[in-house]
């Protein structure tokens, strides 16, 4: 499989929640920057932290372009947050049920073999939908 | 190009770059190059090298490269760098924040380079927000 095919894989296990999926792509070690700076170490950090996300947020993450050089993938990604209930403590902001967060950002996977052992991630557009406008 | 000829290629501009050769480095912009710093918005080379040109009455700006990816196809690559700015005098309007005389700023940032005819065509900076448990 390419890194380009087992990166598709990876975000289909993401966009689906199969969270034993996602872990089989992780390192036991693996270090995540997300755009926000906060960096979790460890599979199940990250799996616990995205699913909490997906409990608070209907998540779909949308590829724009990835490709790989050596043990390194870049991916362009489209995202949007859409809060599913209340949350003032949201990692990117604080978000009213209804509302919509979509990030375009950019992110650098290095990997050994089949898993990803560091993935740094940067916003490179945000834009905040609120439900109702002020 | 291959992928480490598009890596030798990439770091001559970023050496042309850091010793400020503005004919080295403006000659890897498209005459319309799309810009999209974190700095500055532009379009077109002059543009791009204008907006250097004053950087550096300014500051002492230099890049590192920390990661490179390469696209077989030779048309994009990405890089994360590390910039260090070094202010030459004080520059109040500086874009991105006020600096003095003698302070020192450093980022990251995750740049997509697209590539066409063997000239950038459009550049996209996104800056690697700081660890916010690290910050004082």
């Amino acid at each position: 499989m390419t890194p380009e095919a087992r990166f598709r894989a990876y975000m289909h296990a993401f966009n689906h929640s199969d969270w034993d999926a996602l872990r089989s792509h992780y390192a036991p070690d693996i270090r995540l920057v997300i755009g926000n700076g906060t960096e979790l170490i460890g599979r199940e950090a990250i799996v616990d932290f995205y699913s909490k996300v997906k409990q608070q947020t209907q998540r779909t993450i949308e590829i724009v372009q990835c490709f790989a050089d050596g043990n390194i993938l870049a991916a362009e990604l489209e995202s949007e947050f859409l809060a599913l209930e209340d949350v003032p403590d949201f990692a990117v902001r604080p978000m009213a049920r209804g509302d919509r967060y979509y990030i375009n950002s950019f992110v650098l996977y290095e990997f050994e073999q089949n898993q990803y052992t560091s993935i740094r991630a940067a916003v490179f557009r945000r834009l905040f939908r609120p439900i109702a406008a002020p | 190009m291959t992928a480490p000829d598009l890596r030798s290629w990439f770091e001559a501009y970023l050496a042309a770059f850091n010793r400020a050769d503005f004919p080295g480095f403006g000659a890897y912009y498209a005459d319309d190059v799309v810009f999209h710093g974190r700095a500055a918005q532009l379009v077109g080379r002059q543009a791009v090298l204008d907006f250097y040109r004053v950087v550096r009455t300014y500051l002492d700006e230099r890049v590192e490269l920390l990661r490179f990816v390469g696209a077989p196809a030779g048309d994009r690559l990405a890089a994360e760098l590390r910039t260090t700015l070094i202010a030459q005098r004080d520059w109040p309007d500086m874009p991105t924040g006020p600096m003095r005389a003698g302070d020192r700023r450093e980022s990251t940032a995750i740049i997509f380079y697209d590539i066409g005819n063997g000239v950038f065509t459009r550049i996209r900076s996104a800056r690697v927000s700081p660890n916010p448990e690290a910050r004082t």
